[in-house]
C-alpha cells in the first residue's frame, strides 16, 4: 500500500525553483531517504509535505486522500509525525509532561472541551506517556525539566514525542545532527528498533551518508529541486549523476 | 467543586494498577489533596484577610473587596499571560464590558445579584470570542495592538455612540442591585459568628466568588488545558505538530481569561453600584498586566497578590504623609525591584524563601 505520494510538486519562491515537479512514492513499512547537496530542496520538501508550506502546483496524497489545503495540525492527526532539525520540545515542563502533551494529541485529537476535567481522569493518556518515555529510555528522567537533559536526550525526547501518535509514517529531519559519535550510534540503534517494533514507515533526511545507507531501503536523490536518482542505497551509490553533483561536475 | 467524575472502567483500572504498584495510589491520592488544600487554603485566605487587613495595615474592607475583584481578573488574566504566553493589552474591554453588561442588565432586567453577575459573564464570554477570533490571528506585539485597539474601540464607544445605553462619560449611574436570594441585603451587615472577621455581606458575596474562581482557575490549569497551554507558550510550533489544534486552545485562553475579568467586571460594578467610563480606558488593560506581573506570572496564587499590593500602594501608600503624592513612583520602584530581584513575581519571591528554609519542593 502506497502511504505517501507526491505528483508534480513544485514550490516556487519567485523566480526559484525549490522543489521542481517531484514524483515521490513511499510504501508501508518502507524507509526511505531523501539526499542531496545543500540547496537541493530537500527541507522545502518536507515542509511541503507537512503543510507549512504551500505548493506552487502539484498533489500531495496520504493514505489515498489528498492533504492540500489542509492545517499541519490535521495531518499529524492522519497519522503523519514529523521530528525536527533541532530539539523541538517544550523546554520548561518536565521530561513527562512533554510526553503527556504528544499522548494528549494521540488520545484526544487536535481539539476537546475538557476543561473542567482533571488530568487524573485520563489514565489512558499517562499509559501512552509512561510507554513513550519508556520506549525512548528517558522513563527515569521524567520528573526533570527537559531544559535539563542534555543534547542527545533532548534528541531522544523530540522523536520520543512524535512517535507518541504511533504514526503511519515518521518524517525526520537530520534526526542526528549536532549529536556526537556515541549519541548518534543510539539515535540509529533507536529508529532502527521502533522501525521494527512499530512497521513504521519514514522519510529521513540526513547529511551522514553511514546513516543513510544504514538504515534506508531505498534513497532518493534531490538537486536544484529535481530527483535525479532514486534507487537501493548500492544503486544510488553508484549512479554517476549523483557522483557528479556531490563532487561537483566539472563544467560547473 | 465536586469530585473528579470518573467513570467504573477507570475506577477498576486504577484499582488493578493499584495493587501492582502501590506508589501509583498514593501520588494520585496526594494530588486530589492538593486540589482540595489549594480551596481550603483560599477559604482561610479570603476569612481573616479583612480582619488582618483592617486592623494591622491600615486598611478598610471596602479596599478589601476591591483587592479580591481585582485578584480574580488577574488569575484569569494570568491564564493567558503566564500559561499560554500572550500577552492582550486591551483586558479591559471584558471587565468594563461586563460591568456595564451586569449594570444595564440589573437596571432594566433583574436586580437578583447572582443573575447580573451571570449576565455580565455572558457577555464577557461572548465579546471574547469575537475579539479573540480577529486579534488571534497575529501573534506576539501585532497581538497585544490589535486587543488594545479593540480595547479603546470600545472605550469611545461607549463614551459617545451608545451614551443612550452607557450614560457616557458620566459613567452608568443606574446600577439597581437587589437582595441575594431575595432574603440577604448585600450591601448590609452580616450575622453573628461572621462578624468577627467580616463587617459587611458585599465582602462575604466576593469571597465566596474569589474562592470559586481559584478553585475554577485550579482545576483548569489541572486539566488537560492546562499542560496544553503551557506547551503552546514554551513551543507553539511544536504543539502544533504533535497534532493539537493550536488555535482554537488559544481561543479558549482567550476566553477562559475574559469570562474570569467578566466575574470581575460584574463584582466591581455590583460592588460600587456604578460603572465608570474609566473602567473601559487603555490605563485599566495597563493596570491588570501590573498586578500579574508584580504577583507573578505562571502562579495560580501570585497574581491575587499583585493585586492586592497594587491597590495597596494606590489607595493607602497614596494617603501617607510626605510619601503619599510620590505613590506612582513608589509603585514603579516596587515593581522594578520585584522584577530585579524576584523575576517570578512575589510568589516567585514567596517560593524561593520557601525553598531556602524548607529545603525544595517542585513547582
Amino acid at each position: 500500500m502506497t502511504v505517501l505520494e507526491t505528483d508534480q510538486l513544485t514550490k516556487q519562491f519567485g523566480g526559484l525553483t525549490a522543489v521542481d515537479e517531484v514524483d515521490l512514492e513511499i510504501e508501508q513499512g518502507e524507509g526511505v531517504s531523501l539526499i542531496g547537496p545543500n540547496g537541493a530542496g530537500k527541507s522545502t520538501f518536507i515542509n511541503l509535505v507537512t503543510r507549512r508550506l504551500e505548493p506552487s502546483y502539484g498533489e500531495i496524497t496520504f493514505q489515498g486522500n489528498s492533504i492540500i489545503g489542509m492545517d499541519p495540525h490535521e495531518v499529524v492527526q492522519m497519522g503523519m509525525s514529523k521530528s525536527f532539525q533541532t530539539a523541538s520540545i517544550f523546554p520548561e515542563l518536565t521530561v513527562m509532561e512533554n510526553a503527556t502533551i504528544a499522548a494528549l494529541a494521540a488520545e484526544h485529537g487536535s481539539f476537546r472541551f475538557n476543561f473542567f476535567r482533571h488530568q487524573n481522569s485520563y489514565p489512558a493518556v499517562e499509559e501512552v506517556a509512561n510507554n513513550v518515555l519508556e520506549s525512548v529510555g528517558l522513563y527515569d528522567e521524567r520528573e526533570n525539566q527537559a531544559d535539563s537533559l542534555d543534547y542527545g536526550n533532548k534528541r531522544r525526547l523530540e522523536l520520543g514525542i512524535a512517535l507518541a501518535a504511533e504514526p503511519d509514517m515518521l518524517l525526520m529531519d537530520e534526526p542526528t545532527a549536532g549529536m556526537s559519535p556515541d549519541e548518534t550510534q543510539s539515535t540509529v540503534k533507536l529508529i532502527k528498533r521502533v522501525k521494527q517494533e512499530l512497521d513504521l514507515t519514514f522519510l529521513l533526511v540526513e547529511h551522514d551518508m553511514e546513516i543513510v545507507f544504514d538504515i534506508s531501503d531505498r534513497i532518493v536523490v534531490l538537486n536544484r529541486g529535481s530527483v535525479i536518482a532514486k534507487g537501493t542505497p548500492d544503486e544510488v551509490q553508484d549512479d554517476p549523476a549523483v557522483q557528479e553533483a556531490y563532487l561537483g561536475g566539472v563544467e560547473e | 467543586m465536586s469530585d473528579e467524575p470518573r467513570d467504573a472502567t477507570a475506577t477498576a483500572a486504577a484499582d488493578a494498577d493499584a495493587e501492582v504498584t502501590g506508589g501509583l495510589g498514593d501520588r494520585w491520592a496526594s494530588f486530589r489533596d492538593r486540589e482540595i488544600s489549594t480551596v481550603l487554603l483560599t477559604v482561610v485566605g479570603v476569612a481573616v484577610f479583612p480582619f488582618l487587613f483592617n486592623n494591622f495595615l491600615d486598611g478598610y474592607t471596602q479596599l478589601a473587596t476591591l483587592m479580591l475583584i481585582y485578584g480574580i481578573f488577574a488569575v484569569g488574566f494570568d491564564i493567558l499571560l503566564g500559561y499560554t504566553g500572550l500577552l492582550s493589552f486591551g483586558h479591559a474591554v471584558f471587565f468594563g464590558g461586563a460591568a456595564y453588561a451586569a449594570g444595564i442588565f440589573s437596571a432594566s432586567v433583574s436586580s437578583s445579584p447572582l443573575l447580573v453577575l451571570l449576565a455580565g459573564t455572558v457577555f464577557a464570554v461572548l465579546l471574547a470570542w469575537i475579539v479573540g477570533f480577529l486579534s488571534l490571528r497575529r501573534g506576539g506585539i501585532y497581538f497585544a495592538i490589535l486587543t488594545l485597539t479593540f480595547g479603546q474601540m470600545s472605550f469611545y464607544l461607549a463614551a459617545s455612540p451608545l451614551a443612550f445605553l452607557t450614560n457616557g462619560e458620566n459613567g452608568f449611574t443606574s446600577v439597581d442591585i437587589g437582595s441575594l436570594l431575595g432574603v440577604i441585603d448585600i450591601h448590609g451587615g452580616v450575622p453573628f459568628p461572621l462578624s468577627m472577621l467580616v463587617d459587611n455581606m458585599l465582602y462575604v458575596f466576593v469571597a465566596v466568588m474569589t474562592v470559586l474562581s481559584v478553585a475554577m482557575a485550579n482545576r483548569i490549569l489541572h486539566s488537560p488545558y492546562g499542560t496544553v497551554f503551557r506547551a503552546i507558550r514554551e513551543n507553539e510550533r511544536r504543539a502544533e505538530f504533535v497534532g493539537l489544534d493550536v488555535w482554537r486552545y488559544k481561543l479558549m485562553a482567550f476566553i477562559i481569561s475574559a469570562a474570569f475579568a467578566g466575574i470581575a467586571g460584574s463584582l466591581f460594578a455590583i460592588e460600587g453600584n456604578y460603572v465608570p467610563l474609566q473602567s473601559l480606558y487603555w490605563t485599566e488593560s495597563g493596570r491588570i498586566v501590573i498586578m500579574t506581573v508584580l504577583g507573578g506570572v505562571g502562579s495560580l496564587f501570585g497574581p491575587l497578590f499583585g493585586a492586592g499590593l497594587y491597590l495597596y500602594i494606590e489607595n493607602i501608600v497614596s494617603g501617607f504623609p510626605t510619601l503619599g503624592p510620590f505613590w506612582h513612583l513608589i509603585l514603579g520602584i516596587v515593581f522594578v525591584v520585584a522584577v530585579v530581584l524576584f523575576p517570578n513575581g512575589i510568589w516567585g519571591g514567596i517560593d524561593y524563601v520557601r525553598n531556602m528554609v524548607v529545603g525544595g519542593d517542585e513547582e
